[in-house]
């Protein structure tokens, strides 16, 4: 890659522009642009077939694009595919693993495969194994695992070697409700670690923990074409909710310097908001004080689906 | 230690599994010991177990070392490691047969203690090598074309499984046959004839010696194979310099033997020179045919290849050319050679010159055809153009035999006719108009898009 290169992708972590993708029969990928900061969880949401394992996998580097380019943390996927590989983590929608290797055995070969050496490897399986809940369960086989404990292990397999971008596809399919929250909490804690996450689902609940960027993929292309940032950790949205209608409402918020309102309506309002305990409350008591009926003032739990339709619907509407 | 080599030494070689090959082995060398007489000694169980052991079933385990980890799911997270081609080779082709060879070093120790007791050293070591030899080449030959299949996007049933492992047991056989050859009384046992020495490039060399040399020179060359596939499906660049010399020495290898071809009374009155230039001409001939078939037939890579030679880096373009291409050449290279030196040689060279240019014409409409009918019918595409040239070289010169217009064959296949040069002009008018299309399909096909994802 060239200097000039190197310089467009500084500071981007992920970068891809002008993908064009082709399987034999029919074409993927459609001129897919998009790129993903360093030390974000970002959502690759879609339904199924609109291409998203497929983005997946050129990002990891194991499918060479028909046409435009990919580049992870600068280095471009066709000239560098080993050096990507070295620097990710990737777990596929069905993955395998070796059922009869216990799970240390499992974590040391990832850690070894990785270029990790024999006498750092027990401390990278220890770390990793700790990382994913599975410090306990070191000795049992693969084969003995329930799924939610597959997918940790998997998931342990593919940070082992604390890659730079870590890509899940679809990593909460199948699990239970404690699973996905624990997957959630991991997440978290790898993306505060460094980690930028590129995690793919067709179902949004799933993905509303964790996710502060998204990307929509519809037919092979993305939709409104660059990734929405959904939520900031600074800036959380909160979801007010009236119990007698007004109709300025939005007038009132949009009145408010500090507020972004994202959707309103008599009854309900989506706004972005400080994190700020007390600017949050006095918000309430100006509402309460200019004579709204607050039934509900609280931080919005769907974020991802707000904006999702959203942008689904304003491309319609174009 | 190479960690998929470890890895597999977990999964294959685990100590109850040790002991129960161990068990079993020892009960039928006893029980061989004790019952087969005087025909059958424990040896010649060892014999035949260490063929069942390490060539049957460990070309097959060869042959699913990558395949199964496809087949489990766990192919992608071994490409995404950072394990080297070449350790990723030798561990799987030694790791995944792990427990085939342990069987197997049951068994050619004791035939090892029997020879040498019986024999003599030199008689057990050259025995010792041939097993190894023929255990290695088995086993990487499927490998081979397992890879060469998973670089295809192949599918792997139960039936393709068995076809890598049958080109492991075609290659052990080729090494049997050149082994029995190796040794006058197993030339007799073959019915071949009896023969002191081998004629290459001139020299008398001792049958035994050379076949051997050879053998392993085959057995570097198919482990090479191994490490370029391994390399492409770790999305490693191969580069073109490996396959030019493999032809280099395939064609030396092979022309070496004209000694062979100077009996034949169409060549009686060819020199040395044309006889090798013919030999090599042929063998790449032979090769482009089967790597074109193997090779996947890449759009992607052609446009490269195209905009490399349009900018003019031919180098470059050099480095990303595929063996069915470098092959091609080498025979068009060698081919014209041939011509130009059948015409100092006779006055009345022109009938075979005729010839060797249309054979030239139609080698090169059908590598045309093999990526044309690619652009068409990307599903099983290479059945498609082998049906077609199944069509055009024995079924429709058959019927035609069979109506009596054998004067059209020369549109077929090479056949000499008057005028002479009538035979040449039609093979390469077919091969441009098959290239001509190809590359406007190419081109059509690099404009429009194709369907849209489901």
């Amino acid at each position: 890659m060239s200097r000039a290169m190197r310089f467009w992708y500084r500071g981007v972590m992920i970068e891809v522009h002008d993908l064009v993708y082709e399987y034999p029969s029919q074409r993927a990928l459609w001129g897919v642009s998009l790129s993903v900061q360093p030390q974000t969880i970002t959502a690759l949401v879609g339904p199924n077939g609109a291409g998203k394992t497929t983005l997946l996998r050129c990002l990891a580097a194991l499918e060479p694009p028909y046409g435009g380019q990919v580049a992870i943390d600068g280095l471009d996927s066709r000239s560098a595919p080993r050096e990507i590989h070295s620097k990710l983590g990737y777990l596929p929608d069905f993955y395998g693993l070796y059922d009869e290797l216990s799970v240390r055995r499992c974590l040391t070969y990832a850690a070894w495969s990785h270029g990790i050496k024999p006498d750092a490897a027990a401390a990278a399986v220890e770390t990793a194994a700790r990382r994913v809940g599975l410090s306990d369960r070191l000795e049992a086989r693969a084969s003995e695992l329930s799924r939610g404990l597959r997918q940790r292990l998997a998931i342990g397999q593919s940070i082992v070697h604390s890659p730079k971008v870590l890509l899940l596809d679809e990593p909460a399919a199948g699990l239970d409700p404690q699973a996905r929250k624990e997957l959630s909490t991991l997440l978290l804690a790898l993306k505060g670690e460094g980690m930028t996450i590129v995690v793919s689902s067709h179902i949004l609940a799933e993905l509303e923990d964790y996710c502060s960027e998204m990307i929509i993929l519809e037919r092979g292309r993305v939709v409104g074409g660059k990734p929405i940032v959904v939520r900031k950790d600074d800036r959380p949205r909160y979801l007010i909710e009236l119990a007698t209608p007004r109709a300025d409402l939005g007038e009132f918020l949009r009145s408010n310097g500090a507020t972004d309102v994202i959707e309103v309506s008599d009854m309900r309002a989506l706004i972005a908001f400080t994190h700020n305990l007390g600017a949050r409350a006095k918000l309430v008591r100006d509402l309460v004080t200019a004579g709204f009926d607050v039934a509900r003032f609280g931080e919005s739990t769907r974020a991802l689906e707000d904006a999702y339709f959203a942008q689904v619907a304003h491309e319609a509407a174009q | 230690m190479n960690p998929e080599f470890r890895r597999n030494l977990w999964l294959e070689l685990t100590p109850r599994r040790a002991i129960l090959m161990a068990v079993i082995l020892a009960l039928i060398f006893v029980a061989v010991a004790l019952s087969g007489g005087k025909d059958y000694l424990p040896s010649s169980a060892a014999e035949t177990l260490y063929y069942l052991i390490v060539v049957f079933w460990g070309s097959r385990n060869a042959a699913l070392s990558v395949v199964g980890e496809i087949r489990d799911r766990t192919w992608d997270s071994q490409r995404l490691s950072s394990i080297t081609p070449g350790a990723m080779t030798w561990g799987k082709l030694f790791g995944a047969t792990i427990y085939n060879w342990f069987g197997g070093a049951i068994c050619l120790a004791l035939m090892f203690a029997y020879t040498l007791s019986h024999h003599g050293t030199a008689a057990a070591v050259i025995d010792l090598f041939y097993f190894l030899e023929i255990g290695v080449i088995a086993q990487a030959a499927a490998m081979l074309a397992s890879l060469a299949a998973v670089n295809r996007g192949q599918k792997h049933s139960r039936f393709e499984i068995f076809l890598y492992q049958l080109a492991g047991l075609l290659a052990a056989l080729a090494v049997f046959y050149v082994w029995q050859a190796a040794d006058p009384e197993g030339m007799a046992r073959l019915g071949a004839p009896l023969t002191d020495t081998i004629v290459w490039w001139g020299q008398p060399f001792p049958p035994r010696g050379f076949l051997l040399v050879s053998l392993a020179l085959f057995t570097a060359w198919v482990l090479v194979g191994c490490y370029r596939e391994m390399r492409t499906e770790l999305k490693m660049p191969n580069g073109s310099l490996v396959w030019l010399g493999f032809l280099v020495f395939i064609g030396l290898y092979i022309a070496g033997f004209d000694a062979w071809l100077s009996q034949d009374s169409q060549m009686a009155d060819w020199n040395p020179v044309a006889l090798r230039l013919a030999l090599a001409a042929t063998t790449f001939c032979v090769l482009t045919y089967i790597m074109v078939l193997l090779e996947p037939k890449d759009r992607v890579q052609f446009r490269w290849l195209g905009s490399q030679v349009r900018g003019g880096h031919l180098a470059r373009a050099f480095s990303g050319m595929q063996a069915f291409m470098l092959s091609y050449f080498a025979t068009a290279i060698c081919t014209v050679a041939l011509i130009f030196w059948l015409n100092t040689l006779r006055s009345e060279a022109a009938s075979d010159q005729a010839l060797v240019g249309s054979a030239l014409g139609f080698l090169t409409r059908d590598v045309g055809l093999f990526v044309l009918v690619q652009t068409w019918a990307r599903r099983r595409s290479d059945f498609s153009t082998l049906a077609i040239l199944l069509a055009l070289y024995i079924l429709i010169p058959a019927i035609l035999d069979g109506l009596g217009i054998k004067q059209a064959m020369f549109v077929f296949y090479p056949q000499a006719t008057t005028p002479l040069w009538l035979a040449p002009v039609v093979a390469w008018t077919e091969a441009a108009g098959v290239w001509i299309l190809t590359v406007s399909r190419l081109a059509i096909s690099d404009r429009e898009p194709l369907g849209q994802a489901a």
